[in-house]
């Protein structure tokens, strides 16, 4: 059975390779999506993973943990990145309530159904089964551009208005992902014993993470303080970028939400936030391709039943992103001119969430957590593969 | 990557950094650390915090016009095992998969930097530089061995069978340079010219040559111990395979990296990255395989297959300069890890064990240098300013020379301890001035773009 899933992911791999190498070659619709979202690095991780040919063996991948660190915390920073708010201004406030209320619904009915579904597909409970439903919540109620990436450029006003705001909320939405996650890292889970939770953040500790916070800003303002080579500023951001990764799982949070708080001061604080962002973006493809390797090789999935949850994972989204997409229609004034369907825009999700998995595995030691990620990234793969043609649909319809 | 010197006005914000990440550090040291997830934190924030503190520092050593790479090294003997103590050796340890990586994309760039139309100009004054310096430097250390052992405690001990082996193996290995430290001081200055390709020609297939050279005088001293042996022929015939092995893949490697320069070009630094990857895993992995299957020790040389691979595509595609400013992108942090770590696993407890015979053997070298070196650029009528300045390129030694005296200690156990701690405490050594003598060499030359 090994050796043919192996055969089968060669010839997957070949079948990228080829495809990467003549372009010209016209591969069917479906294949394009998966092409463009670059999920075959996700079966590369698979293959190379300890489930195949195990050249990503468990002593590697802990070999490698820096390199997953680096990974995690750039990709928040990335999208710490997002959130300057001159930038945000330029957008009616409206707007941000609207990413806000359609990524807030999503993440209740996602957190609703797989609370209330988990133990029927896992032996969990308590504290285990909150944590992992409010992080694959978190990762539902995040939107990509995946899907609009495909569709021909709009014509007419009413689908230009609607990728503008389609293209707004998948920038921002995230946000309330990562103040769900918050909380689940703040009230941190230490060993592999949920038994043994603790307040982490007591009186004491909210002080003293303001000043090692405000102590990690400055450092950052001193390496700031004077214009830098390109490459010099790749070393200072990828040291910085380890450096409060590694502190992160020190202190038992996440290095993804640490250096997206990072971020969001950085872009808001700093004159060097050009420069940075484009260092951040140079090397973002391969960031995202490591990430996507990475959970591909922790990737498992041991009973068929795994399925049905992903398709119960990707229903209770759909349903989440149409509810959301419905609310704001109903928010009246700018919002009221958009369609019931919105939701249907919304589907892409893209590497956030892909991220926020990935903290996960590597943060909880539960029994389980490989295959929750297993599941979630089917329903992901799905996601991703049906966006564009749920995207033309709602733009089809609204001429 | 050409750095300006540091300004005296940027000194104090590199000092006020390295005193912000210290009293980060030492807070962070001072945690109780419990889960495995912390220490595998711990490892990861001081891989962070010698990254940071090793720019910092070379920003100020540079300030004294020194190499950035010395304050990489210099940053790393501090966070190190021997000093602070920050980066322990087991955390050392447990970075050497991305110290391999780092190598890797070294390799890359040292081959990238080998012009065969540079190396052709000089093959003359190459290949005598190749023999005058290893026969030089060799018969240097073998006689200031021989001649001076009973005053050393460290070669007292043996009786002259056994010292004439030491002391052969330990000149051969004086010979290794670093390729490495080379790259890195060449890129720093940006220097380009007749002297830099020449001298880096030189260091790289000086290591190949001695690797070669020190497996046929370890079956010949086995001889020599076991009395009168044949000539175990399938240990050199292993070998040269070896090396032609590792050739060829570096080759494939190489034409394989042109096919995807030429084809996709995308996403090339992620595809460089796993090349070094590969090269590292598959190699140590087949090495393994190889012992375990057919109790043959092959060892493929990952430093040997990318240099060849970096080596091919400057030379043999129309792809060299995309190559080079590609790597070029992560040049920074990829030197700033790889040295600070490298100055991290200095070992200094074999230094303070044998410094006498260390230090005089380093200056025994740097004679075997000078006079090799200058020998082969009298003969082939190169500038005088090339003659006075080779061996000083020359000087920086590191990683073949480690892996060479291991080999020994396997092979010659009670020799070899000692041999393999001799050569740790002349590495510290050479590895501190190397740097510092490659740029002034290349600012010597005129070859250096910045000084």
């Amino acid at each position: 059975m090994k050796i043919i899933f192996t055969f089968l992911l060669v010839i997957l791999l070949v079948f990228s390779g080829y495809h990467l190498s003549f372009r010209k070659f016209r591969i069917p619709l479906f294949a394009r999506k998966f092409y463009l979202t670059g999920l075959e690095f996700l079966f590369l991780g698979l293959l190379l993973g300890p489930n195949f040919l195990n050249i990503l063996d468990v002593e590697t991948l802990q070999a490698l943990s820096p390199v997953t660190a680096l990974v995690l915390g750039w990709i928040g920073m990335l999208f710490g990145f997002q959130f300057e708010i001159p930038n945000l201004r330029r957008f009616p406030g409206v707007y941000f309530l609207a990413a806000f209320i359609e990524s807030a619904v999503t993440l209740v009915i996602v957190f609703s159904g797989v609370y209330l579904c988990l133990p029927l597909v896992f032996d969990i409970s308590g504290a285990m089964r909150m944590v992992a439903s409010i992080t694959v919540a978190a990762a539902a109620a995040c939107t990509a551009q995946t899907g609009l990436a495909l569709i021909p450029t709009a014509k007419n006003n009413a689908s230009q208005s609607i990728i503008k705001i389609l293209r707004y909320f998948s920038s921002t939405d995230g946000l309330v992902a990562m103040l769900a996650l918050t909380p689940v890292y703040v009230l941190s889970l230490r060993n592999a014993d949920i038994v043994d939770r603790r307040l982490m953040f007591g009186g004491d500790d909210i002080l003293i993470t303001l000043i090692l916070f405000t102590a990690i800003l400055t450092l950052y303002s001193l390496f700031l303080s004077q214009r830098r080579e390109e490459s010099e500023l790749a070393l200072i951001i990828i040291g910085m970028v380890i450096f409060i990764s590694g502190f992160s799982w020190v202190m038992d949070f996440s290095p993804l939400l640490a250096n997206f708080f990072v971020g969001m001061c950085l872009v808001n604080l700093t004159s060097e936030k050009e420069k940075i962002f484009n260092t951040l973006v140079s090397i973002e493809k391969p960031v995202y391709l490591l990430l996507l390797i990475f959970l591909g090789s922790g990737w498992q999935l041991h009973h068929i039943s795994g399925f049905a949850a992903a398709g119960a994972y990707f229903a209770f989204r759909f349903l989440g992103k149409m509810a959301g997409g419905f609310s704001v229609s109903r928010m009246g004034g700018k919002m009221g001119t958009l369609p019931s369907g919105l939701g249907l825009g919304l589907m892409g999700q893209g590497g956030l969430p892909l991220a926020i998995l990935y903290d996960f595995y590597q943060s909880m030691a539960f029994d389980f957590s490989g295959e929750i990620i297993g599941i979630a990234l089917i329903a992901i793969i799905f996601s991703d593969i049906t966006s564009p043609v749920l995207v033309g649909r709602l733009l089809r319809k609204e001429g | 990557m050409v750095q300006k010197t540091t300004d005296r006005h940027h000194l104090l914000t590199y000092i006020l950094i390295l005193v912000f990440i210290s009293l980060l550090g030492l807070w962070v040291k001072g945690m109780d650390i419990e889960t495995s997830r912390q220490q595998a934190g711990l490892i990861i924030f001081s891989l962070g915090f010698v990254m940071l503190s090793a720019y910092a520092m070379a920003q100020i050593v540079n300030w004294a016009t020194l190499p950035l790479i010395s304050g990489y090294i210099l940053a790393g003997i501090i966070a190190g095992p021997f000093v602070s103590g920050f980066l322990t050796i087991e955390m050392v340890g447990r970075l050497s998969l991305i110290d391999d990586l780092a190598l890797g994309f070294i390799a890359l760039m040292a081959g990238g930097e080998l012009r065969l139309s540079l190396i052709s100009l000089r093959a003359r004054s190459i290949i005598l530089s190749l023999v005058f310096i290893t026969v030089a430097v060799t018969g240097l250390v073998v006689a200031t061995i021989l001649g001076m052992g009973n005053f050393f405690d460290v070669t007292a001990q043996f009786d002259f069978e056994d010292l004439l082996i030491f002391a052969i193996l330990a000149g051969l290995i004086c010979v290794t340079l670093s390729p490495a430290s080379a790259i890195a001081v060449i890129r720093e200055c940006g220097a380009k010219g007749p002297f830099t390709g020449m001298t880096l020609a030189v260091i790289i297939v000086l290591d190949v040559l001695i690797i070669t050279l020190f497996t046929v005088t370890m079956s010949l001293s086995k001889i020599l111990i076991t009395g009168g042996h044949l000539l175990q022929m399938t240990e050199i015939s292993g070998l040269i395979f070896e090396i032609l092995i590792s050739l060829i893949i570096g080759v494939v490697v190489g034409q394989a990296i042109a096919v995807y320069m030429k084809r996709i070009r995308r996403d090339l630094l992620m595809f460089l990255l796993f090349v070094a990857f590969a090269v590292a895993r598959l190699s140590m992995g087949f090495n393994h395989w190889m012992e375990a299957q057919f109790d043959i020790s092959l060892h493929l040389e990952p430093l040997l297959i990318c240099m060849t691979a970096g080596f091919f595509v400057q030379n043999f595609s129309r792809f060299g300069a995309d190559l080079l400013e590609s790597l070029e992108k992560m040049a920074f942090p990829i030197y700033a890890l790889f040295f600070s770590v490298a100055g991290a696993s200095l070992d200094f407890d074999s230094l303070i064990l044998c410094w006498p015979l260390a230090i005089l053997l380093v200056t025994v070298r740097m004679a075997g240098l000078m006079g090799g070196s200058w020998l082969a650029g009298v003969i082939s009528a190169d500038p005088v300013a090339f003659n006075r300045n080779a061996w000083l390129t020359y000087v920086p030694q590191a990683g073949v020379s480690i892996g060479l005296a291991q080999i020994a200690t396997r092979q010659f156990p009670e020799i070899g301890i000692h041999l393999n701690t001799l050569v740790l405490g002349i590495i510290a050594i050479n590895q501190i001035v190397g740097p510092i003598t490659y740029k002034l060499a290349l600012n010597n030359v005129g070859e250096s773009v910045k000084r």
